[in-house]
């Protein structure tokens, strides 16, 4: 397989749920699709395709929150990126982690850090904030304010 | 019972200043082979006077009374031992019979109560490292024993230190046959792993476990088992020098002194000159080559050779 | 001056602490024990165990999960206790200053002795901090 079949199949197999299909480089190529079909996005890449799951990330746009999943193929040094944009009224998505332990960690960050509620996450914990962490207080969004009342946030001089 | 309290003295200081100084010596040849100017030559005892000076934390979840008295008992067996190797050498004629089978006991206690001060801490790291304490403990004290049994049987069965000294006066060092060089060989290696030195120092290995067994030791505590270490490093090769080398009265005093330091700059490159072994590779090793060594030295000795 | 502060001054042990840094620090202070800018010719060793500590390097700004583990540590360590303080981040909290995850300084949680700025410093300044570490300590000692 390579690069040119590979995305032909995602095109024509996907073509009611691509919003937005971008090839920025040789090597990584930026999909937006709809939220609902995911889980198909996802089984696809990862058992007819042979990718691996590599890391999800999270990114306050001032009109959404976007969660990309990047996932890779390196036989023909390819890196597939899907995005998903939430409105800020409505933060549900579907978890992957249930079925692929490699998003386990990552989806508890990220509800931590932008508040994305992920349905079906077997195990949401807090994983890098500390304990005495307020709820529903998000750091990474853009409209975040010190809620800390003994933090010190000059240098004295 | 003057005399004894006098001994006592001598075994006691003569034996600690003479340890930490052989320790100041370790580290200060250590640091010259490692190319760097290494600490003055009497750090042991800035080490001990700070330590002296310390708070002594005694953690909550140890057993009190166990880790206060573990470094206790192992200065205690020291101390005895040296009293009777120095009781030895000054007048052999007080000796008493079986005196060898006494000190190879007393010798074994320092590293049970490691094993101890280890087990009463209460931390996991702790009981890690007393637990290698007592695998590697199991694997030397064979081979030792077998190689303490070559100058018994070379000096007519006889287990008196003061004989074994004499016969080697007479009849020349037992390290000067066959089976008395591989017994010597295979000593040296065990009291290596006495002393706690590298490559056999898995039980302490320093930042892998977090110092082991004495991890939770702090100020005067953790002084009494510095100072234990101390003096059995000059205890351990003084023991073995009366045994295969002739002791003090081969060749005098000035003599003997040489052949400490001889043996001190053995340890020590030994030392540097080694990666440290894990604990299945030092079992491995004491089980193996060491003991079929020292079971060959015996035979040899046996047969005459 | 007693002996038992001489003491203390001619052999202190080290015992590195990383709250949380990105290691430039901490690779800085590995290179002071190495031959080229060789510290254990004023003694210093470095402890396995915090209980057996008399100088604790701090590096790294203390983040929120980290500090209630510094002050758990720092009451462990038997005194007298030095505590240094070395590059940007330990003194206050150096470009981190604004983040979500670091409230306050690290002297803010433990008692700090010397400062060494630097990102990172180098070694020959972390050696002369220590040795003005000890000047001062001898003097406060005179003076009291």
């Amino acid at each position: 397989m390579n690069r040119e079949t590979v995305l032909q199949d995602l095109r024509k197999k996907f073509s009611g749920e691509i919003v937005e299909f971008m090839e920025k480089s040789p090597k990584r190529v930026y999909i937006e699709i709809k939220k609902d079909s995911l889980r198909k996005w996802a089984s696809y890449m990862i058992k007819d395709l042979g990718a691996r799951f590599n890391i999800a990330s999270g990114v306050d746009s001032r009109a959404h929150i976007e969660v990309l999943y990047h996932f890779t193929l390196e036989d023909i040094n390819l890196i597939i990126s899907l995005r998903v944009r939430l409105k800020k009224t409505d933060l549900e998505i579907d978890s992957l982690g249930a079925e692929y332990p490699a998003a386990n960690w990552i989806e508890r960050e990220i509800h931590e850090i932008l508040g994305v509620n992920f349905k079906g996450h077997p195990d949401m914990r807090k994983l890098l904030l500390s304990d005495d962490w307020p709820e529903g207080v998000y750091p990474l969004r853009r409209d975040y304010k010190e809620w800390d009342p003994n933090a010190i946030r000059d240098r004295g001089v | 019972m003057t005399v004894l309290f006098l001994f006592v003295a001598l075994g006691f200081v003569a034996t600690a200043v003479i340890g930490l100084l052989a320790c100041g010596l370790d580290r200060k040849v250590t640091a010259r082979v490692q190319y760097r100017v290494g600490p003055p030559l009497w750090q042991p005892f800035i080490d001990m006077a700070k330590l002296l000076g310390k708070e002594n934390l005694i953690p909550a979840g140890a057993s009190q009374i166990t880790f206060f008295a573990a470094p206790l008992v192992g200065l205690a067996a020291v101390t005895l031992v040296s009293t009777i190797l120095w009781l030895n050498s000054i007048h052999p004629a007080r000796g008493f019979g079986g005196d060898l089978i006494v000190a190879l006991y007393l010798l074994s206690i320092p590293s049970i109560s490691l094993m101890m001060g280890g087990f009463a801490s209460g931390n996991p790291y702790a009981s890690l490292g007393a637990s290698r304490e007592m695998k590697a403990i199991l694997s030397y004290e064979l081979p030792f024993v077998l190689a303490i049994i070559v100058p018994v049987i070379k000096s007519g069965y006889a287990i008196r230190l003061g004989t074994i000294t004499r016969f080697q006066l007479q009849q020349g060092l037992t390290a000067g046959n066959l089976s008395g060089l591989l017994a010597f060989i295979v000593a040296v290696l065990c009291v290596q792993a006495k002393l706690g030195l590298v490559p056999f120092d898995v039980a302490e290995a320093e930042a892998e476990i977090n110092s082991g067994p004495l991890i939770e030791y702090s100020g005067a505590s953790l002084a009494v088992y510095r100072l234990m270490k101390s003096m059995l490093f000059f205890v351990l090769p003084f023991f073995l020098i009366m045994l295969f080398l002739g002791g003090a009265h081969s060749g005098g005093w000035p003599r003997c002194a040489l052949k400490y330091i001889g043996l001190v700059a053995l340890i020590t490159v030994i030392r540097n000159t080694n990666p440290r072994l894990r604990i299945d590779q030092t079992v491995k090793f004491f089980w193996g080559p060491v003991t079929l060594t020292a079971a060959i030295a015996v035979l040899l000795a046996l047969a005459g050779v | 001056m007693g002996v038992k502060l001489n003491a203390l001054l001619k052999s202190p042990w080290v015992f590195h602490l990383s709250t949380g840094s990105c290691n430039n620090c901490d690779i800085e202070v590995l290179d002071c024990l190495t031959p080229r800018f060789d510290i254990e010719r004023f003694g210093m060793l470095l402890a396995g165990s915090v209980r057996h500590a008399d100088v604790l390097l701090v590096t790294g700004s203390a983040n929120r999960k980290s500090m209630e583990r510094v002050k758990k540590l720092y009451e462990q360590v038997p005194k007298p206790c030095l505590v240094v303080a070395i590059g940007e981040c330990a003194l206050s909290r150096g470009m981190f200053i604004n983040s979500y995850n670091c409230p306050v300084p690290v002297d803010k949680i433990i008692p700090v002795d010397v400062y060494v700025p630097g990102c990172p410093p180098r070694p020959e300044a972390i050696i002369a901090a220590i040795t003005k570490l000890i000047g001062k300590v001898k003097k406060g000692a005179e003076k009291s």
